[in-house]
């Protein structure tokens, strides 16, 4: 019988203190992020869609072409065309870079495969398109130019291999 | 003229069956549940799962070791690191591989985060499932803060990709530290708020103390592991019992149930959160500087032979078993997921209750998908 | 200015000069007396509806702001100023939705369902007194009537749940059918407990009875309570929305409803919330009795005490089961309402 009384007080002071909680909060400031106008601060490893940013030094892509990104990719979402020269013959430099946004997974494997830092992941998360086919996109000819706090990132990254 | 929906004479009492998903709000995902009801008592139980079948096991044969490790991310979306360990660490068993110190304890601290995020979320999960609303906006509001911190170490929010073969990619961001810091100071307030929420409420309580009571017996014949096992009284922890990296030099507790009810989970679940804050504050203090990768040669070609490594994952007892033939692609993949094992248990425990204890047992088995079906 | 304060203090006097006065002209031109009267209750009624569903769709947001504050968010803050139009806005959005009728329903029962929930839900507030005098008809079992009508809801659900042919919305209705009848009792005895105390049924009569002696809340503490339960079960409102439960039974008896159907349960759930409240403050809270402001500020004013009150509760606790739910009623309300008759009448009596 006390047994039950006191599971009954204890009871009652349980919901007393769960209705304690949810009051405390009342006075607590909201962590709702306006999302539209107001941005989350993106860390600077945050891997969203992969970008060919453009070298302001040369106002052209780094790509070299040689593949190594192509055979990194676990899902083979990357695909390289090379640049044919006027002579017919292959040159270090890439014509066609297509990326599936699709089957892209985010993993970075890529990015860490490329010996002249080309590729990066850069910090666009909003990537929704209306139709399927516009998943698939050439980043050489999209000329993308990398800015917030990634840009000096990338850029130190190839900085440091050429001063070395 | 009305119609009636059936004829009269097809009306009889035999048992009521209820499709309990594939879409529904409480199986968390693409699981199916057939029921059969006598009123609000379950008489029968039948999970049918691989909806969402993906056969990662075979796609695996066919990518390199490297390519591999996203993969297992997939499997556990809450906890991806710890599925990211065991696959490494089997690689690096078969390379022979030795980890530098700093990697171990990155490793630890990655895998107790995501241990803390995993928890936070089925916590706010199980509330939905009980009908509280709110506790999944307070518990969020620490998982966001833990995901922000694996995401500046890693770049992933959910799929961290956080393990590379022999150590990490990148070392930890400057401010992780001090975060952890920061975070864990207040962190044993939440637990304890949430506590006081939901878990020692009166009607949760009520809901679950001797609801779904597994057996010791019958959980280890099912072979079920992690916090189902231990709230049923089963102090097996592979942290403790085959402390694999540096998990030896921690000092923690293995938190245990007593009568493997549906409240002894949860109450699990709850300590562990503190356990793992526990072990955080160790790795912290005790963090070494040097590398954070070993030398790993560029092409991954491990010697022919099998291995299995086996991490404590959120829910239980990951296991990876690995055949390789001396090429650059495992020859044999296979996955020892948890939640299968877990999910297998769920009718012997829920048959007699009712349909809300069904989703609550759910709930607490915590239960994710993917990697039932792998 | 004077007639103005009469009208918010005193509603009574002026209300029925002008219905005299009305009569007087209307006598005048030779019409019968009872057509007025009928012109008069059809404006009545009109006007507490309209008041009562823009009295809901404000319900809607103050118990979707209440939640926001409680788990730290922000609520409905774009549609107008402090999102204040968000309800509206839903409002048409679902009147202009597909309305869905599925395949093998029970067509008269799913379509009549929701009018059997809404109507009664809005014919209780005739005899609920929101100021002085300032009932639409003041009967003398208005307390009975209260009962008897929002007992009729069940029925409503009921159908809801037979006439959707869904496995999900059955269970729905059954579990609401055996909740709304096992809660209905407590409170009945706990009406009963105060019906006593004033000596008379009369909703205007128990609001007065409260005026020279404390409010019934204070002798009346435990019937308080366990109306406050009851009533939050009768409404079908967490930690008792069984009927509804989202985790078990997807959307309960309202699985299959879909736009302006969907809106009737809708603002019926939200009304019955306000009922209940309002029956609370004028049982136990003195009605529209205060110093300083109006009576029609005095009953929202506590009613809105009330409806803070469940929705505190509601986001605060998790949904109990169907079984404890019957047990809680017959083994632990029950009893204790019993209790409270037998020591109010004892008390009474001595």
């Amino acid at each position: 019988m006390i047994k039950y009384l006191f599971d009954l007080v204890k009871g009652i002071v349980s919901l007393f203190e769960g209705l304690g909680v949810t009051l405390k909060h009342c006075f607590r400031r909201p962590i709702t992020l306006q999302y539209p106008e107001k941005r989350p601060d993106i860390s600077l490893r945050f891997r969203g869609r992969l970008v060919m940013p453009v070298d302001p030094a040369t106002g052209d892509n780094r790509c070299t072409a040689c593949m190594l990104c192509v055979r990194a990719c676990p899902n083979h979402s990357i695909d390289v065309e090379k640049l044919i020269g006027e002579d017919g013959k292959p040159k270090p430099k890439v014509s066609k870079y297509i990326y599936n946004l699709g089957s892209c997974m985010f993993c970075n494997l890529c990015v860490e495969s490329c010996a002249f830092a080309a590729i990066i992941m850069s910090d666009e998360y909003e990537t929704a398109v209306q139709n399927k086919a516009s998943l698939i996109m050439d980043l050489a000819a999209e000329k993308y130019k990398l800015s917030g706090k990634k840009a000096p990132w990338w850029q130190s990254k190839f900085k440091q291999e050429e001063g070395a | 003229m009305i119609k009636a929906p059936f004829e009269m004479e097809k009306i009889s009492d035999e048992e009521y069956i209820l499709n309990m998903g594939p879409q529904h709000p409480s199986t968390h995902g693409v699981l199916r549940i057939v029921l059969k009801l006598d009123g609000e008592v379950v008489t029968g139980l039948y999970p049918d799962v691989g909806y969402i079948h993906s056969s990662v096991e075979k796609m695996c044969e066919n990518k390199k070791f490297e390519m591999i490790t996203p993969y297992t991310d997939r499997l556990d979306y809450l906890s991806a690191v710890n599925y990211n360990w065991a696959y490494v660490a089997a690689v690096e068993k078969l390379m022979g591989i030795q980890l530098p110190e700093r990697a171990e304890y990155m490793r630890v601290m990655l895998a107790e985060l995501n241990r803390i995020m995993s928890h936070l979320l089925w916590y706010s999960a199980f509330g939905m499932d009980v009908g509280a609303l709110t506790p999944i906006f307070y518990a969020f509001r620490e998982r966001e803060e833990v995901i922000d911190m694996v995401e500046g170490m890693t770049g992933g929010r959910l799929t961290h990709h956080a393990f590379r073969i022999g150590g990490f990619k990148n070392d930890l961001q400057k401010d992780f530290l001090s975060r952890l810091e920061k975070f864990l100071a207040k962190f044993e307030d939440r637990i304890c708020e949430y506590e006081a929420l939901l878990i020692n409420n009166v009607i949760l309580t009520a809901r679950t103390k001797g609801v779904g009571i597994l057996d010791k017996d019958t959980a280890i014949n099912y072979g079920v592991t992690g916090p189902v096992l231990r709230g049923s009284g089963c102090a097996i922890d592979l942290r403790k019992n085959a402390p694999y990296s540096v998990y030896s030099k921690f000092d923690f507790r293995v938190c245990t149930g007593k009568n493997g009810d549906t409240w002894d989970r949860l109450k699990v679940r709850m300590d562990e959160m503190r356990e793992s804050a526990k072990i955080l504050k160790q790795a912290a203090a005790m963090l070494p500087a040097g590398e954070f990768c070993a030398k790993v040669p560029r092409v991954i070609k491990p010697a022919p032979g099998e291995v299995y490594t086996k991490v404590e994952s959120a829910r239980g007892e990951f296991g990876v078993y690995m055949v390789s033939d001396g090429t650059e692609k495992p020859y044999r993949i296979k996955f020892r997921s948890p939640s299968f094992s877990n999910l297998s248990v769920l009718k012997e425990i829920t048959i007699g209750s009712k349909i809300a204890d069904v989703v609550a047992i759910m709930g607490s088995l915590d239960l994710v998908i993917p990697e039932i079906d792998r | 200015m004077a007639l103005l304060k009469e009208l918010l203090y005193n509603s009574g006097k002026p209300l029925s000069e002008f219905s005299s006065w009305m009569h007087a002209i209307w006598a005048g031109w030779g019409m019968p007396g009872f057509l007025l009267d009928f012109i008069f209750q059809l404006v009545i009624v009109l006007a507490v509806t309209a008041v009562l569903v823009l009295n809901a769709l404000w319900i809607i947001y103050y118990d979707r702001k209440i939640s926001a504050l409680m788990q730290i968010r922000k609520g409905p803050n774009r549609v107008g100023p402090f999102g204040l139009l968000q309800t509206l806005a839903d409002t048409v959005k679902l009147l202009i939705k597909e309305d869905v009728n599925p395949k093998k329903i029970d067509i008269l029962s799913f379509w009549i369902a929701p009018l059997i929930i809404f109507i009664p839900t809005f014919a209780v507030f005739l005899v609920l007194p929101f100021g002085n005098g300032l009932v639409p008809a003041d009967l003398n079992i208005g307390i009975l009537y209260i009962i008897a009508i929002t007992g009729l809801s069940v029925i409503g659900i009921l159908a809801a749940g037979w006439g959707s042919n869904n496995k999900y919305s059955l269970i729905g209705g059954m579990r609401s059918a055996a909740q709304i009848v096992s809660y209905e009792i407590p409170m009945v005895l706990v009406i009963l407990a105060v019906v006593l105390m004033s000596g008379t049924m009369k909703m205007s009569g128990i609001v007065a009875a409260q005026s020279n002696r404390v409010w019934f809340v204070v002798p009346q503490f435990l019937g308080f309570i366990i109306f406050l339960i009851a009533g939050n079960a009768e409404v079908n409102r967490a930690p008792f929305d069984l009927p509804e439960a989202e985790s078990e039974l997807v959307a309960g008896f309202n699985t299959e409803y879909s736009a302006m159907k969907f809106a009737f349960f809708y603002l019926a759930e939200y009304t019955n919330l306000f009922l209940t409240s309002a029956v609370a403050a004028t049982l136990f809270l003195g009605g529209w009795q205060g110093p300083f402001l109006p009576p029609i500020v005095w009953f929202f004013i506590k009613t809105y005490f009330v409806i803070t009150i469940l929705c505190w509760i509601r986001w605060t606790f998790p949904r109990i089961r169907v079984d404890q739910l019957m047990e809680f009623s017959w083994k632990y309300l029950l009893p204790l309402a019993l209790l409270n008759l037998v020591v109010t009448a004892v008390i009474l009596k001595f």
